[in-house]
């Protein structure tokens, strides 16, 4: 079975040259039916004889069986024009009925010796022309063989074919019994066919060929369109940064576009007015005008309904709102499109020309495209933003009123406010435990909701993971202090950077080291260790002398919100939050996390996750 | 008797604003207070304070940031240090909407930024460091 693509554009383009030939050879020979009527009224005037009947008969002949093929062609394109074996077979009855007409007149003209016989060739060109060469090579070996026959045939047989009688009736009585005269009228006959058989083939070819060149180049150049366009989305979609989004995109269309200066304008909240959001190749004058009100100007509310507007000469007065900006600016002709997302009309891209553009329909559909993809991305950046500064709202004003009641708490507590009793202050050391421990939740819930709206993978870049654990190591003394526990790190020389963010890479260090020390009781070890696995991966290891968990705690540790029982008698206050953003930091880095732990005696977190390898194998900035 | 420095706390808490005062008169500071960034501008005009806490998000999410910037484009007040504290991290701050992609730039206004909730006696042994390093005005 073939290939469907390749099925479909051979079947197009063989039954389209297909049917073009038949209907070619029918009109070649309404010509060729004619020669014997032309002969017969052209010949006598000339004084010669010609024998009318048989001409006669040949002519209608060849009109009657061109006027079935006729038919019979129309009704295939009428009835089978998406079959292209029909039209096939029609070329050849064609053929065949031509060479069997040219057969019998050559017999009855003499045979081997008739003078009619180059005109055979010609038939045999029409058949290279019009088949395939397999199909060429059989009519002409069938034209061979029927030649040889008629060749051979006197010696072995008494029936005189093509006698001088028969020449007669088809030839003028001038040239019956000169053989030159008739043979190199036919021969004649014969190379101008053939002639002009050649050229029109290689004319048609050679028109063919430009069309060719014509249609390759425009594939060329629309294949490098489609190429720009992918980079130009490619470089727009790797954009979490709005502002940088939209530069990248009006400086990418004017080059695309092969424009002056492009411009892209986004709608206020309220979807009342404008304002230029990006432009390119325009100064700082012309957008200095601030927000562009919709009611003010008529153009703009089509486009944001919807509607493309297509100036090639910008000469009125009324299209613009600022006319004698567009002036100053030197802009000749202007296309602009509504910059739509999957959801809504974000504002106007807009691409404007120096001299008169004359921008075609496949500028504007490219344009289009251009356009509807950039909106696509730009609602996906506000949407992202959006999502995160909600989050950043909820947790600001969560954050601020138990920032405030901690203060209060703390400054009763240390006496500020006047001298406390011990029920007093112990009361208060309890409130304080309790706002600190809901900060904590919170500050989870955003790291957690961060990595969830993909912030986690903003601004990524090569992290030394060496670096950020002596950053932070120091911020755990004063807590391991207070509860006497021994703190140690061994950190190797050499550690491969990770492609994350600084603050990925603490959250998943100071979740594990917080933990080691917060649930080993006072006088316990945590030991941290950081070093290279395999050269290319890096191995992060806490170890404490913990409480330890049972299996079925294990099993649940990464459950949100889970706190083993014992964890919870030892520790009242916990998110159940921390180990739940561990694993989300690693499945973000492509690693894995393993746990060993013993009830009583303490407990090993081992992360493993893969080095960033730069091009150039350079290490981390 | 004299005191260490004239802080202005320019802050919308008013229990954050108590609390602070309470602490920083302990430690010998004049403390005044402003609500929101039009009244901490005008108590700027009326006595150049030594030193500026200003919180980030009040009337308006960046009205903080704008009035500190605004007192940067200003010589006379160019010079007053600013602790800058807010409970709107810096990180979600440079991804916030588009209007403020821009928020925190290089030149970054701000001694001193500091996430609430903020241990207050931290606060003001920063003060004190960051009053001694900076020149007073006779």
């Amino acid at each position: 079975m073939r290939p469907g693509y390749d099925l479909i554009r051979e079947q197009l383009f063989i039954r389209k040259e297909l049917k073009e030939r038949v209907l070619w050879l029918v009109k070649i020979r309404w010509c060729v039916a004619a020669i014997p009527f032309i002969a017969m009224v052209a010949l006598p005037p000339l004084h010669f004889d010609v024998a009318r009947a048989p001409l006669f008969l040949l002519g209608m002949s060849v009109l009657v069986y061109n006027g079935s093929f006729l038919g019979v062609a129309r009704w295939l394109e009428h009835r089978r024009a998406h079959a292209v074996t029909p039209f096939l077979v029609l070329t050849h009855a064609q053929i065949m009925v031509d060479l069997a007409t040219l057969f019998v007149v050559i017999t009855l003209t003499g045979g081997a010796s008739s003078p009619l016989l180059p005109l055979v060739i010609c038939h045999i060109v029409l058949a290279g022309i019009l088949l395939a060469p397999m199909a060429t090579f059989l009519y002409a070996g069938i034209t061979v063989a029927v030649m040889g026959i008629l060749a051979l045939l006197p010696r072995f047989s008494n029936w005189r074919i093509g006698s001088k009688a028969w020449q007669s009736l088809l030839l003028p009585s001038g040239w019956q019994g000169s053989e030159a005269m008739p043979h190199t009228i036919a021969f004649g006959a014969a190379v101008l066919f053939s002639a002009f058989l050649i050229s029109a083939v290689r004319g048609g070819l050679q028109k063919k060929g430009r069309q060719l060149l014509a249609i390759s180049r425009e594939l060329e150049i629309a294949n490098k369109k489609l190429l720009a366009l992918y980079e130009m989305v490619k470089d727009i979609g790797r954009h979490t940064n709005l502002q940088e989004l939209l530069d990248s995109a009006t400086r990418q269309a004017a080059s695309l576009m092969g424009v002056k200066a492009c411009a892209i304008k986004l709608l206020d909240e309220e979807k009342k007015s404008l304002r230029f959001a990006a432009t390119y190749g325009l100064s700082g004058d012309y957008v200095s005008r601030g927000k562009l009100e919709l009611a003010k100007v008529p153009i703009h509310r089509e486009v944001i309904e919807g509607n493309p507007y297509v100036v090639d000469v910008i000469d009125e007065k009324d299209h613009c709102r600022y006319p004698e900006d567009i002036a100053r600016e030197r802009i000749a002709s202007m296309l602009c499109l509504p910059l739509r997302g999957n959801n809504s009309v974000q504002g106007m891209f807009c691409i404007y020309g120096e001299k008169n553009y004359g921008f075609k329909a496949e500028d504007v559909d490219f344009f289009t495209l251009m356009t509807d993809l950039t909106g696509i991305a730009v609602e996906r950046v506000k949407w992202d933003l959006t999502k995160s500064w909600f989050m950043a709202k909820v947790t600001h004003n969560l954050r601020s009123p138990l920032g405030a009641i901690l203060s209060m708490l703390k400054l009763v507590r240390n006496g500020y406010l006047g001298a406390l009793n011990e029920k007093q202050r112990s009361t208060l050391v309890r409130c304080e435990r309790r706002a600190e421990n809901l900060v904590e939740l919170i500050n989870d819930l955003l790291i957690i909701g961060k990595e969830r709206t993909e912030l986690g993978i903003t601004k990524l870049s090569a992290v030394s993971p060496q670096k950020v654990l002596k950053a932070i190591l120091p911020l755990f003394t004063d807590q391991a202090i207070r509860k006497e526990i021994t703190l140690s790190s061994v950190i190797a020389p050499l550690v491969p950077p990770v492609l994350a963010s600084d603050s990925l890479i603490e959250d998943l260090f100071s979740n594990l080291i917080s933990n080691a020390i917060k649930y080993t009781p006072n006088g316990g070890r945590v030991h941290v260790t950081l070093n290279t696995e395999n050269g290319d991966a890096v191995r992060f290891e806490v170890e404490d002398t913990g409480i330890g968990m049972s299996e079925a705690d294990i099993a649940c540790l990464f459950t949100q919100f889970f706190r083993a029982e014992n964890a919870k008698k030892l520790v009242t206050e916990g998110t159940g939050l921390g180990l739940v953003i561990v694993k989300e930091i690693l499945e973000r880095l492509g690693g894995t996390i393993h746990v060993s732990s013993k009830m009583g005696e303490g407990s090993r977190f081992v992360c493993r996750f893969p080095g960033f390898v730069q091009a150039e194998g350079k290490g981390p900035p | 008797m004299d005191t260490k420095a004239d802080i202005l706390i320019i802050e919308d808490d008013k229990d954050l604003v108590d609390s602070m005062k309470v602490i920083f008169e302990s430690k010998n500071f004049t403390v005044r207070a402003a609500y929101n960034g039009k009244e901490g501008f005008a108590a700027i005009q009326a006595q150049k304070p030594d030193l500026i806490i200003l919180d980030v998000m009040m009337s308006t999410p960046t009205e903080g940031i704008d009035l500190a910037q605004r007192l940067k484009t200003r010589p006379e007040y160019r010079q007053i240090p600013i602790v800058m504290v807010t409970g709107f991290p810096q990180q979600m701050a440079e991804l916030g909407p588009d209007r403020f992609v821009n928020a925190l730039r290089e030149d970054w206004p701000a001694a001193k930024f500091m996430e609430k909730p903020v241990d207050l006696e931290k606060l003001a042994e920063t003060l004190e460091t960051i009053l001694s390093e900076s020149p007073m005005e006779a």
